[in-house]
This record gives structure tokens, sequence and C-alpha cells, in this order.
């Protein structure tokens, strides 16, 4: 008989930074265009919901000024501890992204893998973008980047759990499995997902599963354009894929990039 | 601004043969205009579908459209039931009046004409100017059906059939072909109305186009900010009932200072 699975319970999966580092240190779609935007600017970049540092410590490895703001002390403690193992100690802020105060202006403000999924109303989006905007240095740029919420999101949804990510612990070998129960609400925008992180061992019994919940609110893309432009921005860009190619199908992903005036 | 290519629009002459089924949204219209502390101006009033039966319930109301053919219907309607409306020809996006209005309206969709941002924002301020203070702007969109959305786009689909307005005949009217274009937000459509004589053989099939933008709901939220307007609310239907599926009509009405 396999001992009883043991359960744990977190409203947030940005509440256990191990388990998420697990599950996602080694996703890295992103990364090259993350570097390509540090490399490219004169000046710091601010890495906004930098969640453990999946996008913010290979910056610095590359020799890159950045910071990091986000919402989750434990993300931020973590994030910090594995800077200072390489001897990086980047300015770390817990603060929420719609109301954040930081003592410097960046070339750089980076928002990655659909953190502005997380202002759920457009108050929290305009304060967000606001705040992003008052954080540039003159001519410098925000870079966002959030998915197209195309029909097959909204259809795709039906209340059973799917497995969403699939990866193996290197910390300890066992094997992660991500299932997301989502339910969408069309009108509102909205996505709501029960998450499962079952962790089994080598002979594929669960030895864990942990429970977490998330909300986020998707944007389209004339929503975010206005939104960009009631938040002050003069002037932006929308691309659709990591390589700077025009968004045109609703399977896209949306790169936005927006810039403050010159001095 | 984008220019409108009116002569694949179906033609003024068919429009209320096409449309007179669509009766359902008038008493709405009449109704917001018989409550307006003052006059009221229709934008897009085309061939009076709305803008006759509000004449008829006394209300000091104006129309507007950029299609001369439709207005010229529109003044051979009133003049038919001895009213005299006072119509311009004039685009929704820029267009100036003498008068200020109680209430603005665009039914029947007629803010889907408009394609881009930048064409709705010019719209929206250019209504928001011609009101009085307190006064409200009330217009109808349908919500993007995503099952609509995803069917493919060359099935004739027969939107309806019903009796030809004169001639009491069978008339159908046919979606031919829909292109949803999902992240520029347009719908191209392209639709057929077919007559038949009276022992029920094909007559007469009038092929027209058009292209509708379809706008989100926040999106529309932040149109209306964006232009300038301090207040709006949203409902599902001409109902009142709230805003909940992708298959509601969103009816906006936003309200100048």
């Amino acid at each position: 008989m396999r001992p009883e699975a043991a359960t744990s319970v977190a409203p947030s999966p940005y509440e256990a930074p191990e388990l998420y580092d697990q599950l996602f240190e080694s996703l890295d779609f992103d990364r090259p265009f993350w570097l390509r935007v540090g490399r490219g600017c004169q000046g710091p970049v601010l890495d906004l919901g930098c969640g453990t540092g999946r996008v913010l410590i290979p910056l610095l490895e590359a020799g890159v000024d950045a910071d990091g703001v986000d919402l989750f002390p434990a993300m931020l403690d973590r994030l910090g501890a594995k800077a200072a193992k390489q001897g990086f100690h980047p300015r770390l802020l817990a603060a929420d992204m719609c109301d954040f105060t930081l003592p410097r202006l960046y070339a750089r403000v980076i928002c990655a893998f659909n953190a502005f999924a997380h202002c759920e109303t457009i108050e929290d989006q305009l304060a967000t973008l606001r705040c992003c905007r008052e954080h540039l240095a003159p001519g410098g740029a925000l870079v966002l980047h959030i998915s197209y919420p195309g029909a097959a999101l909204w259809l795709g949804a039906d209340g059973t759990p799917v497995l969403e990510h699939e990866t193996t612990s290197v910390a300890t070998g066992h094997r992660l499995q991500l299932y997301d129960r989502r339910f969408m609400d069309t009108v509102n925008q909205r996505q709501r997902s029960e998450i499962e992180v079952r962790e089994l061992d080598l002979g594929g019994g669960i030895v864990a599963s942990h429970r977490f919940e998330a909300r986020q609110r998707w944007i389209y893309r004339y929503e975010l354009e206005l939104l960009l432009r009631l938040a002050g921005f003069p002037r932006w860009e929308i691309q659709g894929d990591f390589e700077g190619g025009p968004l045109e199908r609703d399977d896209q992903q949306m790169i936005a990039w927006a810039w403050r005036e010159p001095a | 601004m984008e220019t409108q290519d009116l002569s694949k629009y179906i033609e003024p002459a068919l429009y209320d043969v096409a449309y007179a089924w669509h009766t359902a949204d008038i008493p709405f219209w009449v109704t917001r205009a018989q409550q307006a502390a003052g006059p009221v101006l229709e934008a897009g009033c085309g061939t009076g579908r709305v803008l006759i039966p509000t004449l008829q319930a006394g209300v000091d109301a104006e129309g507007l459209d950029l299609h001369p053919g439709m207005l010229d219907v529109l003044k051979k309607k009133a003049t038919a039931v001895g009213l005299s409306a006072r119509v311009h020809l004039a685009d929704m996006r820029d267009f100036t009046m003498a008068r200020r209005y109680a209430l603005i309206t665009i039914p029947f969709r007629g803010f889907m004409h408009l394609l881009t941002t930048e064409d709705q924002l010019r719209a929206l301020r250019c209504m928001r100017e011609h009101l009085e203070p307190g006064g409200s702007l009330v217009l109808n969109l349908f919500y993007p059906t995503l099952e609509r959305m995803v069917e493919p786009g060359d099935v004739e689909r027969i939107e309806r059939e019903f009796d030809h307005p004169e001639t009491g005949l069978p008339v159908a009217l046919v979606s031919v072909r829909r292109e949803s274009d999902r992240v520029r937000q347009v719908l191209h459509a392209e639709m057929e109305l077919r007559e038949s004589d009276a022992r029920g053989y094909a007559g007469a099939v009038h092929r027209h186009r058009f292209s509708l933008r379809w706008t989100y709901r926040f999106e529309m939220e932040l149109l209306l900010r964006a232009a300038g307007f301090p207040r709006f609310e949203v409902r599902g239907g001409f109902d009142g009932r709230p805003l909940e599926r992708d298959t509601d009509e969103m009816v906006w009405t936003a309200w100048k200072d």
C-alpha cells in the first residue's frame, strides 16, 4: 500500500516559490527575447512581476543592470537568495504593480509571461501602465508580453482538468504535472483556474498534491492600445511574436512596445 | 478616415424590403426619444426605420446619414405619411449641427460601420460635442459570438425568411459568405436578398456586402473614456438585462456631464 499522499493547500501558486521554480525554471521560450531587450538598451531594466527570477537572473548573468518588482515577498526571497549565490544583488521591491515607487528611472520596464493579466480591472491596468511610464527614462520603453485571448482559449475550457504542463524536478527527480481546470467568463474577459500540481515518484505514485487558484483578466489588441493611450504613452507598437512579426492570428502572442516621449 | 464604399452596400430601395421585419427594437428607441428632455439626433438614420416612428410619436428629432440614397427613401416615406423629416447628409465622424441635443442615438449597430479606433473616437467626440450638458448617447452593438466567429466562412445560412412588404411574396435574407478577422475585429459579410415568385420559384437575387467592426465590452468603456464621457453603462439587451453572454446585444448609454 502506498503511503497516503500529502496534500497542501495554497491560494496562489506564487506563495509556493520552490514548487514554482521546479515547475517553471526550465521554461525558456521567451528568454532569448528578453535578453535581446535587456542587452539592446542603454540603461537599467526593471522586471515587473519578476517572480523568482526566471527572466531577471539571466538578465543579470548577461551583464544587464536589472531590478525587480513582485507582489509576493516569498518569490522575491527566493530570487534574492538565488541571485546572491551568483554574487548579484539586484534591487527587489515587494509591491503591487499598480502602485510602486523606485528611486531611479529605467531604459526598459518589462512585463513578461502574462503578468499583466493579473490586473483585473481597468483601474488597475491604467494605474500599472501609468506607474511603468513614470519609471521610464525619457525615450525609454515598456515591453509587455501577454497572450492574445483567441477563440480556442474561450471555447476550449469545459471545466475538466487539462494537463497543461509537465516537467521533472531537478531538485527531487520527481515528475511534476500541472493540471488546470479553467472557468471562463467571456464577456468579462476573465479566467479562473483551479490548479493541481501532482508530484509523482519514479513508480508513478502520487507523492504529493498541491492545489492553487489563479485568476486572469485577458485583453484584446485594440483594448491594449486604448489602455496605452489613456495611460499617457504617446507612441506604441504591437507585435505578434518574439521575432517582431505582425499580429495576424488569434493564436499568437502580443508583444507591446510603448515609448515614453524623448527628452 | 476610412472611406466607406457605398456601392457595395445594399441598394436603398431594397433596404426596407430586407429589414422591414426588424421592428423589435423600435419601441426602445421611440421610448428613449420620448423621455429625452430636449431635441434628439439619430446618427445613421438610413431609410427612417426608427426615425419615422420617432417623429410619428411627436418627438423633436433629426437624422443624419452619409448615404444620400437612403435619405431620399426616408424623405419619400416621411412625405407619404405627412411628415417633413429634418435629415442631414453627414458623416457621424465629422459633422456640425446648429443645435445641441438631449439625446443622440445610433440604432441598429450603426457604430459598427466605423472600422478603426481613430474613426470610433472621432465619432464619439463629435457626438459628445453635440450633446447638451447632462445629455446622453445611446447605441447598440452585437457582442461577438465565439461560436459564430469560428464557423467556416463559406457556409450559406438563411438569416431570415419573410414576406415582401409590398408584394407579399416570399423573400429570404441569406448570409453567403462571412469572414471574421479575429485580431482586427472585423466581420466581412456578403449577403443575398432572394426573391421568389408566387409559385415559389427563385426570382431576383440582390447581392450586397458590408464590413462591421466589433468591439469588446471593456474596449468600448475605454473608447468612451478616451472620448471624454465621464459616465456610462452597458446592458445585455433592449429589455435592460445585464450583459452576461456572448450572444447578448450590448446596449450602451453614455452621459455628458
